[in-house]
């Protein structure tokens, strides 16, 4: 049992209340006080006490939560703390009651006489008048409150005390173990506990090295890349060498020198224009042609990285488990799976190469310049500095842009979704204007978020070009300065100069907007590796334990499940299902009998006790032999884009035809699918034809058929058939339940005849248990529940 | 469905009027007022209610539109897990002050959520934001799932946010922050 350290003076105050440390059980902080303010406080329990330690509200103190809370900050701030201390055999009950965000800590006092004197201090030990207890029932005592944050350690403390009350005998206890919530490193607590990873150690620079790895197996078709750009580097260095120099002061000045080197007989200077123009041709030529070449190096890349990055993506989504889907919108994970995973390549291909090339031809470029002239150098290079330098400081606010625009597309993407899930709806209440007038809400915000990001972009450009070409005025100024004036320079200096001041521009450019790419494509990867480095709950054992021949006996014990921590769901749940039998679940909508079989098919994990297949617990099993051995029918019928023959072979796709045939009568589903002009080969699913409800379940149950499990479980299964189908299913799960486990969940009962024997669950616990005729006798729920049916179906004239 | 437990403790057998009795029951709609609804503040620190000879001694006070409009349609219900309404209090006005003020005191604590005046830094990382706030219940530091509904838009102004743990702040008025402050919230509005 994890404890939390107390402060000195509470176990000091616990001590003076003879109460001591090693005698402690459990042990919660508090954060609040009943009448809803911050306060701090804990809650002790010993063997036979409980202590409530309060303290008045501090103005000062920063109330911390999750994600600012370490391991090592244990707040040691003297307080003026009150003890109240209950004996617990005068507590009925101790029970964590869930507010809408925070929670309530309520005992049940058992004895009315005296409840306690709140606020009393210290050692004011109740009486132990303890002459009547007035079992179960007795007054409501507010204890104390808490944020969620303390949500989970007190409802421990609860557990604990009903433990106290209803020892486990020890061989069945289960030793609960404690996960590690803190990030080991910086001692902070995870965020999310299914997702080891702390976002204060992982910075974004481990986000770009993991995104880097995507691109490794492209690293030849990178090298090819790099080549290119230092190619087109070297050109463009030469190119205002050859544009200003060699052609105003050696071709168009007649520079006699310049003939001898090119080897050119003295005076023919058209041939020395040509040779030079076409050297110029020559190198453009070049160029477009690399630029050629690596357009179509970075398509490759690209693409191929995208699609990487969206099958891992998929695969990682595959492997969670529902409960990860349960807490997200379909949108959201839409536009990560496909838009996101575009954007991560952004800055990798417009970004990345062009650093080096970008860095080494503004080093060159300015290294050629000042051993040019010095002076106009300066001049040049005056803005640079400061171009980077905005580009830095504005990189939140594009930061905060990327996000927006994200967000803006993940509620147009989850608005299509919704709308064409529910267009049924939509269109039977009239409704299609007003969605179209929220589509163009969400639509117009996504324009909007993008067009800001575009106009701060132009405003960037602006920003740059203004300077630019101040500055190449200025060079120029300068330059004809040195010329008129000065008589220090030759005209084709200076506009090889200028040529490279032009040249800058764009290095400097990109410069400043590397810092957007880098923030769109950061942004984008964290939203993915999010998806990637989600934990499935559920998780297969290392060294998992193969069924062999499996025979199907289903054991419950003492199970207890909660989606959420404080609200559960199940409760104790004990029952024994022998290989080969129906068990039939009754009970009203709610009441946990969906949740029981999910657990079962592990689906989601049991919070306490273990769930047993053969003798084995369900969480030793392979995967692949569970999923095997238990097959489901329930009310949601899945059915996916494909053929008849391909829905129903779909667990099994060896399975040939004869026996997908065999399979789909006796679902009863053989006639239906006749009756279609394509037979088994008609397209259903999402976009072929459209099935009935009915259709759809049989379709499913033949599934199930054909997957022979050992285990079959029938969630409502015939729940959306009219009574005439369900006669008719009804001889086709006849079949499908021999030799095998079964359990079946109903409304109807008339569905459960067959069963060997039957449970009532209501709220989460089993309430009846026996066959049919027992339960009846009970006169129950189960009895209720029959008179109910057969009167109603009496009224109606069937039965 | 009306089957299962009553109101009245377990009846064994089965009666169709019961539980038709119980449906109607349950379908109507009961007005508490102060002339029918007797409140009053328990030694636990609940409130108890008696309506004619039917007796609560701890009920829960539930808005039915905690948002839109918190003032009125309050439920009073049953405190066990299975709650059921005893009433409505369609009004504040119907019952006395000192009823109010009680029943106040319990939705209190119930919709604790405080109210976020100041936003010092709102920091996202990796996924999450991090909160830097003062809120009328003193400072607050907390953080969010940005890729959840961590933050809901009551209205156009009106913001819901939700910490990891489902703790809840609010912005009753993004207008009432600075330009600074609403530009820090900003890659959530």
């Amino acid at each position: 049992m994890k404890k939390i350290k107390l402060p000195g003076q509470v176990l000091k105050l616990l001590s003076d209340n003879s109460i001591r440390e090693d005698a402690i059980i459990a042990a919660s902080s508090t954060d609040m006080n009943t009448e809803g303010e911050y306060a701090d406080g804990y809650v002790v329990l010993t063997m036979n006490k409980l202590a409530i330690i309060t303290s008045p509200p501090d103005p000062v103190e920063i109330h911390s939560f999750k994600g600012y809370i370490s391991k090592n900050s244990i707040p040691e701030r003297p307080r003026d703390w009150a003890i109240r201390i209950f004996e617990n055999d005068r507590l009925a009950s101790l029970k964590c009651e869930p507010l809408v965000a925070c929670s309530e800590l309520v005992a049940t006092l058992k004895d009315e006489a005296e409840p306690a004197k709140d606020g009393k201090k210290a050692d004011d030990s109740e009486g132990t008048d303890d002459s009547k207890g007035t079992g179960e029932r007795g007054t409501p005592l507010s204890l104390t409150a808490f944020t969620n944050l303390h949500r989970e350690s007190m409802h421990r403390l609860a557990r604990s005390f009903d433990k106290i009350k209803n020892p486990v005998p020890e061989g069945e206890r289960e030793e609960e173990e404690e996960e590690d919530d803190f990030c080991p490193v910086c001692g902070m607590m995870y965020p999310d506990k299914n997702r080891k990873i702390c976002p204060k150690c992982m910075d974004r620079k481990s986000v770009f090295r993991r995104t880097l790895a995507y691109f490794k197996p492209y690293a030849g078709y990178i090298a090819v890349m790099l080549l290119c750009y230092i190619a087109m580097a070297v050109m463009n260095l030469v190119w205002p060498y050859l544009n200003g120099t060699v052609l105003y002061d050696y071709v168009l000045a007649k520079n006699e020198g310049f003939l001898v080197k090119l080897g050119i007989e003295n005076g023919r200077y058209v041939t020395a224009l040509i040779m030079v123009v076409g050297g110029m041709l020559i190198a453009r030529l070049m160029l477009l042609l690399i630029q050629m070449l690596q357009g179509v190096l970075t398509a490759r890349i690209v693409t191929g990285v995208v699609r990487d990055i969206k099958k891992s993506i998929f695969a990682n989504m595959g492997r969670l488990s529902i409960s990860f889907f349960r807490s997200r919108q379909t949108g959201g994970l839409m536009t990560r799976a496909l838009s996101d995973a575009e954007r991560v390549t952004g800055f990798f291909i417009d970004g990345m190469p062009y650093v080096f090339i970008n860095g080494m031809m503004t080093i060159a470029t300015i290294v050629v310049m000042f051993m040019m002239k010095w002076q106009m150098a300066v001049i040049a290079i005056v803005m640079i500095p400061a171009a980077v330098m905005i580009g830095y400081y504005l990189r939140p606010r594009i930061w905060s842009m990327y996000g927006h625009r994200h967000r803006s597309e993940r509620s147009v993407n989850s608005q299509v979704n919704d709308n064409l899930t529910g267009a049924r709806v939509v269109k039977a209440f009239g409704q299609e204007k007003r969605e179209i007038e929220r589509f163009r809400h969400n639509n117009e915000r996504l324009r909007d978020s993008e067009m800001a990001i575009v106009s701060f972009q132009n405003y960037f450009r602006l920003i740059y070009g203004g300077t630019f070409q101040i500055l190449n005025m200025l060079v120029w100024m300068v330059g004809v300065y040195f010329i008129l004036v000065r008589n220090e320079m030759e005209l084709g200096i200076l506009i090889t100069f200028t040529g490279y001041v032009g040249q800058l521009q764009g290095p400097i450019n990109f410069f400043s907007f590397l810092f957007h790419w880098w923030a769109d494509s950061m942004n984008s990867a964290q939203r993915i590796f999010e998806i990637l480095d989600a934990q499935p709950e559920v998780r297969e054992k290392d060294d998992p334990v193969r069924l062999t021949d499996p025979v199907g006996h289903i054991e419950l014990k003492n199970v207890n499940f909660g989606y959420e921590i404080n609200k559960p769901v199940l409760k104790d749940i004990s029952l024994d299902i022998p290989a080969g039998s129906m068990l039939g679940i009754v009970g009203r909508s709610g009441a946990g009998k969906t949740t029981l079989v999910n657990l079962i098919s592990r689906l989601y994990d049991v919070n306490e006790g273990e769930i047993l297949f053969d003798g084995v617990n369900i969480k030793d099993i392979a995967f692949k032999d569970l999923r095997r051995n238990v097959a489901m029918v329930s009310q949601e019928t899945y059915i996916f884009m494909g053929t008849v023959a391909e829905n129903i072979a779909y667990a099994n796709r060896e399975a040939s035809r004869e026996e997908i045939i065999n399979a789909a009568k006796l679902a009863s589903a053989h006639e239906f699918i006749m009756r279609m002009p394509d037979g088994y080969d008609t397209m259903i699913g999402s976009s072929g034809r459209e099935l009935s409800g009915g259709e759809k379940q049989r379709i499913s149950i033949a599934r199930a058929i054909l997957a022979n499990p050992k285990v079959l479980i029938l969630d409502e299964a015939t729940a959306s058939v009219d009574t005439e189908t369900e006669r008719e299913i009804q001889h086709s799960v006849a079949y499908l339940v021999k030799g095998r486990t079964t359990i079946s969940i109903a409304h109807r009962l008339s569905t459960l005849r067959d069963a060997d024997f039957l449970v009532v669950i209501d709220h989460g616990e089993i309430t009846e248990k026996g066959t049919d005729s027992e339960l009846a006798a009970l006169k129950g729920t189960y009895y209720k529940l029959m008179e109910l049916q057969t009167k109603a179906l009496a009224m109606r004239g069937i039965e | 469905m009306g089957y299962g437990k009553g109101f009245h403790g377990e009846e064994k057998e089965f009666d169709l009027e019961e539980m038709e009795k119980e449906t109607e029951e349950m379908l109507k709609i009961r007005y508490l007022n102060s002339d029918n609804a007797d409140f009053k503040r328990t030694e636990g620190g609940f409130v108890s209610l008696k309506i004619g000879d039917e007796n609560y001694e701890r009920v829960h006070v539930v808005r039915m539109f905690p948002f839109t409009d918190p003032e009125h349609y309050i439920s009073i219900r049953t405190p066990d897990e299975n709650s059921k309404e005893i009433g409505i209090i369609k009004d504040f006005k119907d019952v006395s002050a000192d009823t109010r003020k009680m029943l106040e005191e319990q939705m209190n604590l119930r919709y604790f959520t405080p109210i976020i005046t100041k936003i010092i830094n709102i920091k996202d990382e990796y996924g999450y934001a991090y909160f830097d706030v003062v809120t009328d219940r003193g400072a607050c530091r907390f953080t969010i799932n940005i890729g959840g509904s961590a933050v809901v838009h009551l209205s156009d102004t009106r913001i819901l946010i939700s910490d990891i743990d489902e703790n809840r702040f609010e912005i009753p008025d993004i207008m009432k922050l600075t330009v600074g402050e609403r530009k820090k919230l900003d890659l959530f509005l």
